[in-house]
């Protein structure tokens, strides 16, 4: 029997002992419960068929200089009830241990070690402890995001290896890569066990472009902080950009005007636009079609050309901003976009047509870097990779943020969870980003561009945003501090959470198809490493 | 195979169709010109990203796409420093990869001439004084030719590699 009571009742009456505190974080509810039953509250959370809740987010705050309390925070998206929950507890004093949830979720594996190396918080059960975030050749008991740890300071190097595990027997050898690529990507070391060419074992490595960014926004107001938000991960610049807006918005009691709300819906889409197109060509590169890859290049740069002249940033920079968007669009360029965009839309499906009408590079696809729904849901994988696994889950559907709540997108779903069901979900999301940018153009509202906040952010409050990009959900979590600068601000790329998913896909391929299948998820490592 | 030749033909020639780059914002030195001398014809490019948010890297990849062409300018991209002429690195060189940066140095055979591309390369934008960054480039590894740009476009970088093959007599720009 499924059991209908909100969220909060039933973990409440299951739990009467454990809760502390019962509020709503702006509108998000939020219970806070004594550290060591976290455990089997997330475990009810995320087993209990009536939630079935994955877990989002997890963060820590350091409330220093204030108090002498670590905060640790976990989201919870019930996927039966589209809904999020906050769990939250406290560790005072000198206390520096907090139970693990990894035995019970996978998906907070990451999170946790990620804490433990930024904060000195130990979760104490987990089973993989090795570092992630700080590299070896950091000195013992440096915590970057402490708050006496000082923003500019570098340390030293000190020796140290990290342990990859092994898989010994005969004929298995490993495969290390990276961290610099072959090709034109970012930094990230990938350690294969093999025996022949199939991969037994893919371990990731990353952490290498670790620039310190959540630090950064510490040193930052809360209204000039867009411009690192936008460089977080260079190709997510509007996906992370707004969602560091729309936390400083809340914070700030701002009502974003209809006319900024389509406008913002437009630039989103037009950045889904351009990464989606290019990764529909570099798959196909990566399978050797470079008929494909060459018009997908041109059709991308197309519309980055067609960015730069709207916005005079190829990356749209620098049109969203606090309170709203900083350039307005007149009607003639709209008309603009939308002849662009129907002539691309015809060569786009051209392409479409030619690429799958290609046996020799559609089998290439199929049945590559399987990523089973179970094992998705296991790890909370969200975004294109998740679509294409059967995860359901869309924040401009789910959570409707900018003009979604008008415009209404349809949302591509697929279960086989292969490299084909990843293009595939690209393949749609284009036509619909073309139908929803038509959309915006045709109700657009007047109004103004900007609107003024309604009350300076007060201090120690914090607020969480959500967007979808076009990798997937990209979250904030902005707390304000002393004289309007950030204490806090926790940053999310969907690649963080998709990262770890990508050593089960490769499971069984073998090496060669590996860069296919990567292409396929391609992640950020900017976003991920932060 | 006629769906894909009425394409190709409906589509034309679209190499050279974007916006001019403009004169480069920091000017090329003649010592740079003087020693990118022996790629005047041809130049092998390996791409290093030491922490940089990934817009470089689209850019630079954008040289590659038919509207940029670098290889019509016997400009390839190299899988390996060990293939390289010349390394184009971009980021502020985080910590992490500050190891990485020099051994790819070392393994570039000489002579090379080295190409900080982005802000943050040249002077680790918005990253700089970090606890995570000990760029930018030139602290660690010599730097012959900077491009500025937040990041700057294919354009811009087209134009200062034109510039390092401008004395060649076989050019036709």
């Amino acid at each position: 029997m499924i059991d209908a009571r909100p969220a909060v009742e039933q973990v409440q009456a299951a739990f009467t002992q454990a809760i502390t505190e019962v509020c709503a974080v702006h509108g998000v509810p939020m219970l806070r419960v004594k550290k060591q039953d976290l455990p089997t509250i997330a475990h009810f959370l995320h087993t209990n068929p009536g939630l079935r809740g994955s877990l989002s987010l997890l963060w820590a705050v350091d409330h220093r200089p204030r108090e002498a309390r670590y905060e640790l925070c976990y989201l919870f998206t019930l996927a039966e009830r589209k809904d999020w929950l906050l769990l939250a507890t406290d560790l005072y004093g000198d206390e520096r241990e907090f139970p693990s949830i990894t035995p019970h979720l996978h998906a907070a594996k990451w999170y946790e070690r990620e804490i433990r190396d930024l904060f000195g918080l130990i979760p104490v059960g987990h089973p993989d402890l090795r570092r992630l975030v700080r590299h070896e050749h950091w000195p013992k008991g440096s915590h970057p995001l402490k708050k006496d740890f000082p923003w500019d300071r570098v340390l030293g190097r000190v020796q140290g290896e990290y342990a990859f595990r092994k898989i010994h027997g005969e004929g298995v050898f490993e495969v290390p890569v990276g961290p610099i690529h072959a090709g034109i990507i970012e930094p990230g070391h990938f350690r294969f066990s093999v025996a022949g060419e199939p991969i037994m074992q893919l371990e990731v490595r990353h952490f290498w472009t670790h620039r310190g960014v959540e630090k950064l926004f510490e040193q930052q107001r809360l209204t000039e902080a867009v411009p690192l938000s936008e460089r977080v991960s260079g190709d997510t610049s509007v996906g992370h950009s707004l969602a560091y807006c729309q936390a400083v918005e809340t914070l700030q009691g701002v009502e974003v005007s209809p006319r900024a709300r389509y406008l913002r819906t437009l630039f989103l889409e037009l950045e889904r636009l351009h990464n989606h197109i290019g990764d529909v060509g570099a798959i196909c590169n990566d399978t050797a079609y470079a008929l494909a890859h060459a018009h997908c290049g041109r059709m991308k740069e197309q519309l980055m050309q067609l960015n730069d002249r709207l916005t005079g940033s190829r990356f749209l920079r620098g049109v969203n901003c606090v309170g709203g968007v900083a350039l307005d669009l007149s009607g003639l360029q709209l008309a603009q976009v939308e002849v662009e965009l129907n002539t691309l839309e015809q060569d786009f499906s051209a392409i479409e047509k030619i690429v799958f009408a290609n046996a020799s590079l559609t089998e290439r696809l199929e049945n590559t870097g399987i990523l089973t729904e179970g094992i998705a849901w296991d790890h909370a994988v969200i975004g294109v990779v998740g679509r294409a696994s059967g995860i359901d889950r869309d924040l401009r559907r789910d959570r409707p943020f900018a003009a979604y709540d008008v415009l209404q997108p349809k949302v591509a779903l697929y279960r086989y969870g292969d490299v084909r069901a990843r293009m595939r979900v690209r393949l749609d999301e284009i036509h619909e980003s073309i139908r929803l940018i038509r959309e915006v153009r045709r109700g657009l509202p007047l109004g103004r561009l900007v609107t003024r906040p309604m009350h300076e952010a007060q201090s120690g409050v914090w607020a969480l945003s959500a967007v979808e990009g076009w990798r997937g959900e990209i979250l904030y979590v902005v707390m304000v501090g002393e004289a309007g600068r950030i204490h806090r601000c926790k940053v999310r790329d969907p690649s963080f959470v998709n990262w770890p998913a990508i050593q089960w896909a490769a499971l069984g391929n073998i090496v060669p198809d590996f860069p296919l299948i990567n292409k396929s998820f391609n992640l950020s490592y900017a976003g991920n490493d932060l | 195979m006629f769906r894909i030749l009425k394409k190709s033909l409906q589509t034309g020639v679209v190499t050279g169709q974007h916006p001019a780059g403009g004169a480069p914002s920091e000017p090329v030195s003649q010592d740079a010109i003087e020693k990118a001398k022996p790629f005047r014809r041809s130049m092998t490019i390996r791409e290093v990203d030491t922490g940089s948010c990934n817009a470089c890297e689209m850019e630079m990849n954008a040289l590659a796409n038919p509207v940029y062409d670098v290889e019509r300018f016997g400009v390839h991209i190299a899988a390996s420093p060990r293939h390289a002429d010349a390394l184009v690195v971009t980021g502020p060189v985080t910590v992490n990869m500050e190891r990485a940066l020099k051994d790819v140095y070392k393994a570039t055979p000489d002579p090379k001439i080295v190409i900080a591309v982005g802000d943050c390369a040249v002077t680790c934008g918005m990253f700089k004084g970090s606890y995570a960054v000990t760029g930018p480039v030139d602290r660690h590894i010599p730097v012959d030719v900077r491009i500025p740009g937040c990041p700057p476009r294919p354009a811009e970088i087209l134009a200062v590699l034109a510039k390092l093959r401008q004395d060649d007599p076989d050019a036709d720009t």
